[in-house]
């Protein structure tokens, strides 16, 4: 008897150890595989989370026509939070625990997933953020979390370094919003500032949410700026530039990518034209951007496609490297088998961005920068050589 | 002196818009005795049917104006028809609440119903920019103050000289007596949420034929309440005229004691004026406050 329960025993340990794990991991049965994401996909923040959900779509629609992950079809599972930080969390919590997803993309806004992040640790999934990156998501670096992108501030500090260099000795006028997004942008001028010791002879402060800005665009004509960085998002920068047009001024202007969206060109009119813009994707003028275009066109609705912009590409490159660590775990793919094939992550090529990498303790992409410049009459942005 | 001149005659155009707006929150509350906390939800709806109707039907001006005036009409009566007048004889909180939820469903919708990205309202005239000396101003900035003005002596006109508006103020002051008199309340709440909406329509129009159109835009009932409390919720008029106060201190303040006292200033002006007269400048001394 004691024989025979040391066999039972031993036979029942050596099955956990084999299958166990695969079979007791959620979100995967023999022909499927589900990936959670939640995002804003009402409200003004729509326009990023819809399109980063898009870039998504993307990513799985071409892995499933090529025959899923190791021979199961991606479920993907979106939840809406509205830009609201308790929904996120409910959302978050709900595709975990009742969709039971396998791993997670997106994840909202800068402030939605530094308030989401105890929820990803504490429930271990393999999770990659690609709509706003900012410093905490990586700092200090979580095991499950992976964030694909480049810091705001290196970016305005990137945006600012050029525009000076371009623009010796000038004047200098900044307006930024009064939330964390608009603390990361003045951080970064202000670093610039310190370092080339630039004249700002204007720096505003809005509130989230105006939508006149007569009286702060005539300040900074009176103060007579000449380089402007425009702090705003998106319906802020274009009323500031046709603020500026109606008061006959037209500093050099740069904006950050947040706002990096081709509608916005059209609304700004002939304000816009030469304005300067950082982004570390592709612009869609581009080589990479109109193959981009032609990849999306039979794998999504026409409805999508319209509401296709910088942050598709964000999204696309996110869930490519995620698909791809999943599908290097083989025919049973676990969470650490997925975190730990993130980590090994090198040089994966996305055609929208520079090559992905991660690495032992390294959890932020860090994505090369580039300098593009709008064009009016295409009402496109093209890269600056 | 030319730095002055372009901040007032920008605070005018942006409070003209934030004028009708408060004109839509009295007539309501001067006809229902209720604030309807949709009302920049409303003014952002009828936005984007004249932006519809712009792109998709014709951008002639005219066309636009007249679509967007019958969808504002029939944005209105719907909403009075199926959400607020189940509400008659409800618990006044109960009601607001209901425009508070209301509000909430109309701003969802946008995304529903259209997109995320901003929009530009294109029907041939408004974007032009007139300059007199230095000073530029849009021509859709001087057709909305322009508006404003012509609104304020119309409705000051049917107020007082038509017989249903003669109404209007019966059932506002005693719905009960009014019906006495053979007054229908029910229609005459009809009229005032139908004309409510036309005027915060216009609004609406004038914001985006000057600005923009986005999903941001329902904030502009926001900015417009603290001009119908500093006119008077119940004064039509003073509503117009306090947006204008409301439009002038908000630009005044931004450009002489900087960008973050531009939002708060009206705001800090309802504060000290609410202090003195409680029932707004315009407004009348009995009004019960909700």
């Amino acid at each position: 008897m004691k024989k025979y329960l040391t066999t039972a025993s031993l036979l029942f340990a050596s099955a956990l150890l084999v299958g166990g794990p695969a079979l007791a991991q959620q979100g995967i049965t023999d022909t499927e595989i589900v990936i959670g994401d939640v995002e804003p996909l009402t409200g003004p923040p729509a326009l990023l989370g819809v399109a980063a959900s898009i870039g998504h779509k993307i990513a799985i629609a071409e892995a499933n026509s090529a025959g899923g992950i190791n021979g199961r079809k991606i479920k993907y599972v979106l939840e809406d939070d509205g830009y609201v930080t308790a929904r996120t969390i409910q959302g978050a919590k709900k595709v975990i625990e009742v969709d039971k997803a396998f791993a997670m993309l997106g994840m909202s806004g800068s402030g939605q997933s530094i308030a989401v992040m105890p929820v990803l640790e504490k429930s271990g999934i393999p999770t990659v953020i690609d709509v706003a990156p900012v410093k905490f998501l990586w700092e200090p670096a979580r095991k499950n979390v992976f964030v694909v992108g480049q810091s705001y501030e290196e970016g305005i500090i990137h945006l600012v370094n050029y525009l000076a260099e371009k623009n010796p000795g000038k004047k200098w006028g900044l307006i930024t919003q009064d939330d964390d997004y608009g603390i990361t942008v003045r951080d970064g001028f202000d670093s610039v500032v310190k370092a080339k010791k630039l004249n700002v002879v204007y720096s505003g402060n809005y509130k989230k949410g105006q939508q006149d800005f007569s009286s702060d665009m005539l300040q900074l004509k009176d103060s007579g700026a000449e380089v402007f960085l425009a702090g705003g998002i998106i319906a802020e920068n274009i009323a500031m530039m046709k603020e500026l047009e109606k008061l006959n001024v037209k500093p050099v202007t740069g904006i950050f990518w947040p706002g990096r969206i081709e509608p916005v060109l059209k609304l700004m009119g002939p304000a816009g034209d030469g304005i300067y813009a950082v982004d570390y994707v592709e612009p869609f003028a581009g080589e990479a951007g109109k193959a981009f275009l032609e990849k999306a066109k039979p794998l999504v609705s026409e409805a999508e496609l319209k509401g296709i912009n910088r942050y598709t590409m964000t999204g696309y490159a996110a869930a490519k490297v995620l698909i791809a660590a999943i599908e290097r775990c083989g025919k049973r793919p676990t969470w650490a088998c997925t975190i730990s094939e993130l980590e090994n992550t090198k040089n994966v090529e996305t055609g929208v961005m520079a090559p992905i990498s991660f690495g032992p303790g390294v959890r932020f992409s860090n994505q090369k920068l580039q300098i593009m410049q709008a064009d009016a009459a295409t009402l496109s942005f093209k890269p600056v050589k | 002196m030319q730095y002055l001149t372009q901040l007032l005659i920008s605070g005018l155009a942006i409070g003209a818009i934030y004028g009708l707006i408060a004109m839509g929150f009295a007539v309501i509350y001067k006809s229902t005795g209720l604030v309807n906390f949709a009302q920049g939800e409303m003014t952002m709806i009828v936005a984007y049917i004249a932006w519809t109707i712009s792109t998709t039907v014709s951008g002639n001006l005219f066309v636009v104006a007249i679509g967007a005036i019958v969808a504002a009409v029939i944005l209105g009566l719907l909403i009075e028809r199926v959400v607020m007048r189940p509400m008659l004889g409800e618990p006044v909180f109960a009601t607001v609440m209901v425009t508070i939820g209301l509000a909430v469903i109309l701003r969802s919708s946008i995304n529903f119903i259209w997109d995320a990205y901003p929009h530009g309202l294109d029907v041939g005239f408004g974007r032009n920019i007139v300059r007199v000396g230095n000073i530029g101003v849009r021509t859709g900035q001087i057709a909305v103050i322009a508006t404003l003005l012509v609104l304020l002596a119309a409705i000051w006109a049917f107020f007082r000289y038509s017989k249903f508006g003669v109404a209007m103020r019966a059932v506002a002051s005693d719905d009960r007596t009014a019906l006495l008199m053979g007054i229908s309340a029910p229609r005459v709440h009809a009229a005032a949420w139908a004309a409510s909406s036309v005027i915060a329509g216009i609004a609406g129009v004038f914001f985006a034929i000057s600005y923009d159109l986005s999903p941001a835009m329902f904030q502009l009932g926001l900015k417009s309440f603290p001009a119908t409390i500093l006119g008077g919720l119940d004064a039509v008029l003073g509503s117009g005229v306090g947006g204008l106060l409301i439009g002038i201190t908000e630009n005044l303040a931004g450009g002489y004691l900087g960008s973050g006292m531009k939002e708060v200033a009206g705001f800090l002006m309802i504060i000290v004026v609410l202090m003195i007269r409680p029932f707004g400048i315009f407004g009348e001394r009995d009004i019960e406050r909700v």
